[in-house]
């Protein structure tokens, strides 16, 4: 416990060095965070100086109505250094699915955490809170609607991580049941930003928390409270296979001639052009893919309301093309060389697969 | 003659190193629930049991090689290499101190199979020369003599004749068309010559057809344990070989753990194709008998007596309800342990843990879980399913000084068969 408190009171540049972060690592990793953001190059300096010496923030992660995708998706994170830095470097200080603690122990590292960190920890909220009746999800006897007010209180800030927190996702769908409602339509005195998607794109969750501790502030959300740098443009826009679109070749069914050859598939009811989101650019799986590339349209998920929008393999009524909105969505240097990394572990493996010499009882002993 | 060497080794972890290694070495959150699942963290209270921690040699190549943060670790010169040293000092703890019993596996918050790579892992120590002599010694002999107790046909021939002599039934050696192939681990021919003679009274009665092959009977795996995918190919293949030559339709996994494990699950995977005929564990086999009402059982055991799930069969295997079918059908006091079925707790012995007298002192510490379980139930009579665990069993209880008498299932059934009505 006080070891704990010793190294909640270390900066992130000190927390780094002790585990073996040299200057020069941490310089890169600033660098990548860098070009994640968007930011120019010039900025490395500053987001080194201000992370040197930010303090471990306690983060106090919330889990209500929700399907504990998001938090599957977080800790499948694989981006090359951010996720893993981060996550070592910030102080997680409760949350349902990850901590060991459990009944009174867990909710008492709740308030300790609030305590000790007031007016300075961030929020995270994944799950939709009820409002129709507090008994359709409650933790420790405290309603979802008490453990947001009370613990956003002293907050610096609150994360909707996933649909669910952000637009009520599918707990809100129609007839939304049990009044689920979002983060945002509860907590009006402090920031709230949306990180959608069902579930959310990990580097996107994580970009979040870097901003804030590189900045201290949030970054600029749009019109729907998500941050601009990855929800700024939409998957249509990003999309390989918008040739075929402009060409006017679609993909009827999903294993016609078109789809072998990877037309469009918006007539097979793909959402990408009203969709804000990063999975063009980001992908998934450390890089490998992302729906659209593995042959099945986007459903929407990162929009409002995305489960009542008609069927999934419904086509929009009108090709839509005035949704270009123009931002200055950087493709991350991280998801190049992600890429290339990928690319690199195959060979390594094959390599080994080919040197490979059978084990026999001959040589299960070493001869020295 | 070739050896073993640190670079094969760590070419065979870098073999290892596929999608489900990576994605769970980088979704372990360090939360150290898997420490509470293990039996040999919660019996010595060391760490260095902790589950994950195991496999910090596999880590280290996978964080060193394959990710993009290790690699510049790696330029930078702050990672630590991977050495003869540190396989040595891991080898107690992958080998001696896991039964790949998977009960670690259960408890993961973000689904990490421990027990899998353990299993992988072990694949870079024995190229590397690290793995204890008790299990080079049971590969040597399986591979040799074809078994790892050494046991070759003619012992097998003539506890056949012995069985045959006693209980005046047949058992069928080389038949071909049988339905079935039943298969053995040298534990059962030589400690539990009961088993042999419960098939036979059993299929007798209910009119199965069945064979033991002369060429491939015994179904232990130290491949699998020894954690050489080589040497269990060869293993397998021989079985097969054998089914396919006799042309049956279904071959039977004794109620041996990790053969079951071997030749169910690993098998297909390791020789690369399907079998011709399918694989049955005997409980799977008998409980379906009992529910087509071919299985004919008088009396009742009337004491107080409690199952133990092998890890392999049960947690691993998915055989949960059958044992507890067949029980239910002869005994009218089973109680259920605490943690029971998939959540069980492993007897000590498995994974080549019993094959390795090195970790006996361990083995025994960690057989503390079991007695734990059992005094908390105070039961006259332990059941179980697999040749291994019951040895192992009978060797805890011993040491501990608890007397109480081990059965085997199928045994058990076959003593309550109703007697042919001529
Ligand atoms: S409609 Fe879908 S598949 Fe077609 S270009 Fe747009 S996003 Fe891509
Ligand atoms: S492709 Fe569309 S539906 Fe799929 S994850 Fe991305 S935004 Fe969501
Ligand atoms: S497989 Fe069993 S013995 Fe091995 S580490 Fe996991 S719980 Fe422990
Ligand atoms: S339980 Fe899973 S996540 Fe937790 S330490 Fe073990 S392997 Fe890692």
């Amino acid at each position: 416990m006080a070891d704990d408190r010793k190294k909640l009171s270390m900066t992130l540049g000190e927390s780094l060095r002790q585990q073996g972060v040299s200057r020069r690592g941490f310089l890169k990793y600033c660098a990548a965070t860098a070009s994640m953001m968007a930011l120019p190059p010039t900025m490395v300096p500053a987001i080194a100086q201000a992370l040197e010496k930010a303090k471990r923030p306690s983060v106090i992660w919330l889990s209500f109505q929700e399907c504990t995708g998001c938090t599957e998706s977080l800790t499948r994170s694989h981006s090359p250094s951010v996720e893993n830095l981060i996550f070592d470097h910030i102080s997680l200080d409760y949350h349902h699915t990850l901590q060991v603690a459990s009944g009174d122990a867990a909710e008492a590292a709740r308030e300790a955490a609030m305590h000790e960190n007031e007016g300075k920890y961030i929020v995270v909220v994944d799950g939709s809170i009820p409002l129709a009746n507090p008994g359709y999800s409650s933790i420790a006897g405290i309603s979802n609607l008490q453990m947001l007010e009370e613990t956003v209180a002293g907050a610096a800030a609150v994360v909707a991580v996933g649909s669910c927190a952000a637009f009520g996702g599918l707990p809100h769908a129609n007839p939304n049941p049990t009044g689920a409602v979002s983060v945002g339509e509860i907590v009006k005195d402090k920031p709230v930003v949306n990180v959608s998607g069902c579930p959310p794109i990990p580097t996107v969750i994580t970009g979040v928390l870097a901003h804030f501790l590189t900045f201290g502030s949030l970054p600029e959300l749009d019109a729907l409270g998500r941050p601009m740098v990855f929800f700024g443009q939409s998957i249509h826009d990003r999309c390989y296979r918008r040739p075929f679109y402009d060409k006017g070749l679609f993909a009827e069914t999903f294993d016609d001639e078109g789809a072998r050859k990877g037309w469009c598939l918006f007539r097979l009811g793909c959402k990408g052009p009203m969709t804000y989101n990063a999975c063009a650019t980001a992908k998934w799986n450390q890089g490998t893919s992302w729906p659209v590339e593995s042959g099945h349209g986007c459903l929407g998920c990162s929009e409002p309301d995305f489960w009542d929008a008609g069927g999934f393999y419904n086509a929009l009524s009108i090709p839509d093309s005035d949704l270009t909105r123009k931002t200055g969505y950087v493709v991350g240097a991280g998801v190049a060389l992600g890429a290339a990394a990928g690319a690199l572990n195959r060979s390594t493996r094959a390599k080994a697969a080919a040197k490979h010499e059978t084990v026999t009882i001959d040589d299960l002993d070493k001869k020295s | 003659m070739s050896e073993a060497t640190l670079e094969r080794g760590m070419n065979a972890f870098r073999e290892q190193m596929n999608a489900p290694v990576a994605s769970f070495f980088s979704s372990c959150v360090n939360c150290g629930m898997c420490a509470e699942a293990c039996l040999f963290y919660t019996e010595t209270g060391d760490p260095k049991y902790t589950p994950i921690h195991k496999l910090e040699p596999l880590r280290r190549v996978w964080e060193q090689e394959y990710t993009l943060w290790g690699r510049l670790k790696s330029m930078l010169g702050l990672s630590k290499p991977v050495t003869d040293e540190l396989l040595e000092e891991w080898e107690t703890l992958i080998y001696d101190g896991c039964t790949l019993c998977g009960r670690c596996s259960m408890v993961c918050p973000v689904g990490n199979d421990i027990s899998y790579m353990i299993r992988r892992a072990r694949e870079g120590f024995v190229a590397a020369g690290y793995a204890p002599e008790g299990i080079k010694g049971a590969s040597r002999r399986a591979i040799t003599i074809g078994s790892p107790m050494g046991v070759k046909f003619p012992a097998l021939a003539a506890q056949i004749k012995h069985v045959e002599a006693d209980s005046g039934l047949t058992i069928p050696v080389d038949v071909e068309g049988a339905d079935y192939m039943a298969l053995l681990s040298s534990m059962e021919i030589m400690n539990f010559p009961e088993y042999l003679e419960a098939l036979a009274k059993i299929f007798k009665q209910a009119g199965v057809t069945w064979t033991i092959s002369s060429e491939a009977f015994e179904a232990t795996n130290s491949g699998i344990q020894i954690g050489s995918s080589d040497i269990a190919r060869e293993l397998v293949n021989r079985v097969v070989v054998a089914a396919e030559k006799l042309k049956v339709k279904y071959v039977i996994s004794p109620e041996c753990g990790h053969a079951y494990t071997a030749i169910r699950w690993e098998g297909p995977n390791l020789i690369g194709r399907p079998y011709d005929f399918k694989v049955v564990h005997i409980l799977e086999l008998l409980d379906e008998l009992r529910s087509a009402g071919r299985l004919k059982t008088e009396g009742t055991e009337d004491d107080r007596l409690t199952f133990h799930d092998p890890c392999q069969i049960v947690r691993k295997g998915g055989v949960l309800e059958p044992p507890r079918n067949l029980l239910n059908m002869v005994a009218t006091n089973f109680v259920d342990m605490n943690d029971s079925r998939e959540m069980n707790w492993c007897c000590g012995g498995g994974g080549g843990v019993s094959a390795n007298e090195r970790a006996e002192e361990l083995r025994i510490k960690a057989f503390k879980r079991k007695k734990t379980q059992l005094d908390e139930l105070n039961v006259e009579t332990l059941v179980t399913a697999c040749a291994n665990c019951r040895l192992i069993i009978e060797e805890g209880l011993e040491e501990y000084r608890m007397e109480m008498p081990v059965v085997g299932l199928t045994e058990m059934i076959a003593e309550h068969l109703v007697e042919d009505e001529k």
